[in-house]
């Protein structure tokens, strides 16, 4: 019955899921902040912040779908 | 003409198990996305059915790979596959009636293995291939969404927990709209193709299909992504009330965690080829990313009652499916058998719903 568990996968998962979920989390987090620090940054006027928070959302929402986009890859090649 | 009345019995019970397959699952996908209110209730579940009846059409690999490595191919005929279906089916029913997620591919095959023991013994079924397709991956599914939704959450209150709420939450919920389609499509891939395939087998014992190859007709692969579609968009929404609000009551950070982390969880273990149930993932998602937040923010008890439905999963479809194949084979080997219990199952839900209206209208009247 043991032999039909295999660790080496198993464990593979355990690490691989753990990362892909906060991974997750992190990039759309990055988007968020990203595009509310810049519009509390265009508020008072500080448009070089506003800036380099417009395109840390960028950067974060192109992760996110790359990531969504590598998904729809898993599920098409399964 | 007594197998093409089994063949045509299969095939309906077959797109009736499908169907209670969408309406049972479409919980993992929209419950969370509903109870934050990223999504309309109606919004939610024509975009998962739409999403799911896609999926079914996107790979057909799943479809030839149904009851393999768990009952002895040898001893699958029309009638233990009826009675297998007929054993999920009725766990679906029961599990959707008391409000409880529970993975309608468990109850698949335990209605298989339940149907295949009571026509050819024990020697019909391979223990190994249910520990390595259903008890590890039931074990592992939960407690692994558990730990990585709970990290995830944790994460994202440091992250995001100095910034106003009120274009956070919007955040999130724009976030659960795509989390919840990944989880939609996945489903609408994985699920809508064991119907498929189980009517395909059928097609093949009843020598309609060449048993050498396994290809999927078309009018089945547009039946069977139709049956699921509909099911998911008449939504079980007993079920989608336990995992949206009674496991936690959920900020939509803690949906967009527990969806994120367990749509993550089931694509990489989609690609590792180490296939999950949705049902434990979101459910072991949910709680995590409540749990995370406060241990008591997490209804134990109805997490209880969703762990021991899990348990029951496979030994009561099982037992179910053993005993409609007992009461075919009464009726010998022919298409009696299935002709009745079909028809009696029939009546005896039309009897349920017949008075269930009575009762709403009473009810009504007071």
């Amino acid at each position: 019955m043991i032999a039909a568990i295999d660790v080496g996968k198993l464990f593979e998962l355990v690490w691989a899921a753990a990362l892909a979920g906060i991974a997750v989390g992190v990039c759309f987090s990055l988007v968020i902040i990203g595009v509310v620090r810049a519009e509390d940054c265009r508020r008072n006027r500080r448009s070089g912040s506003a800036t380099a928070y417009a395109a840390l959302s960028v950067v974060a929402a192109i992760a996110f779908l790359g990531i969504a986009v590598f998904g729809i890859v898993v599920i098409t090649a399964k | 003409m007594g197998s093409d009345v089994i063949l045509v019995i299969v095939v309906v019970t077959a797109l009736a198990f499908d169907f209670t397959n969408g309406f049972h699952d479409t919980a993992n996908a929209i419950a969370t996305s509903v109870s934050t209110r990223a999504m309309s209730p109606r919004f939610a579940v024509a975009m998962s059915a739409v999403l799911n009846f896609a999926g079914a059409f996107i790979s057909l690999k799943v479809a030839a790979t149904v009851g393999s490595g768990i009952v002895d191919s040898a001893a699958v005929t029309t009638t233990v596959v009826f009675a297998g279906l007929i054993g999920a089916i009725a766990w679906n029913l029961a599990t959707w009636w008391a409000g409880l997620p529970s993975s309608s591919s468990h109850a698949l095959i335990g209605g298989l293995i339940g149907s295949a023991f009571a026509a050819s013994g024990p020697s019909a079924i391979n223990v190994d291939g249910i520990v390595e397709t259903v008890l590890v991956p039931a074990a592992v599914a939960p407690l692994l969404a558990f730990v990585v939704a709970a990290s995830t959450i944790g994460v994202i209150y440091r992250m995001v927990g100095s910034l106003r709420p009120g274009p956070v939450n919007r955040g999130y919920r724009l976030g659960q709209i795509v989390s919840g389609s990944m989880f939609s499509l996945a489903h609408g891939t994985n699920d809508a193709q064991k119907t498929m395939g189980i009517i395909t087998l059928a097609l093949i014992a009843h020598g309609n299909l060449p048993a050498n190859s396994f290809d999927v007709p078309v009018w089945v692969i547009v039946s069977s992504a139709t049956a699921i579609a509909l099911g998911t968009y008449i939504g079980g929404w007993r079920i989608i009330r336990t995992v949206g609000s009674r496991i936690i009551k959920m900020d939509p950070a803690q949906g967009f965690a527990a969806q994120g982390a367990g749509a993550a969880v089931v694509l990489t273990a989609s690609h590792l080829g180490f296939p999950l149930s949705t049902t434990h993932v979101i459910s072991g998602g949910v709680m995590g990313a409540g749990a995370a937040k406060r241990l008591s923010a997490v209804r134990w008890g109805v997490a209880g009652n969703i762990a021991f439905a899990w348990i029951l999963t496979l030994p009561a479809a099982a037992i179910i499916g053993a005993a409609v194949y007992g009461m075919c084979s009464a009726f010998g080997s022919g298409a009696l058998g299935p002709l009745v219990v079909a028809l009696g199952l029939v009546a005896l839900l039309i009897a349920v719903l017949v008075r269930r209206f009575a009762q709403q209208r009473v009810a009504a009247a007071q």
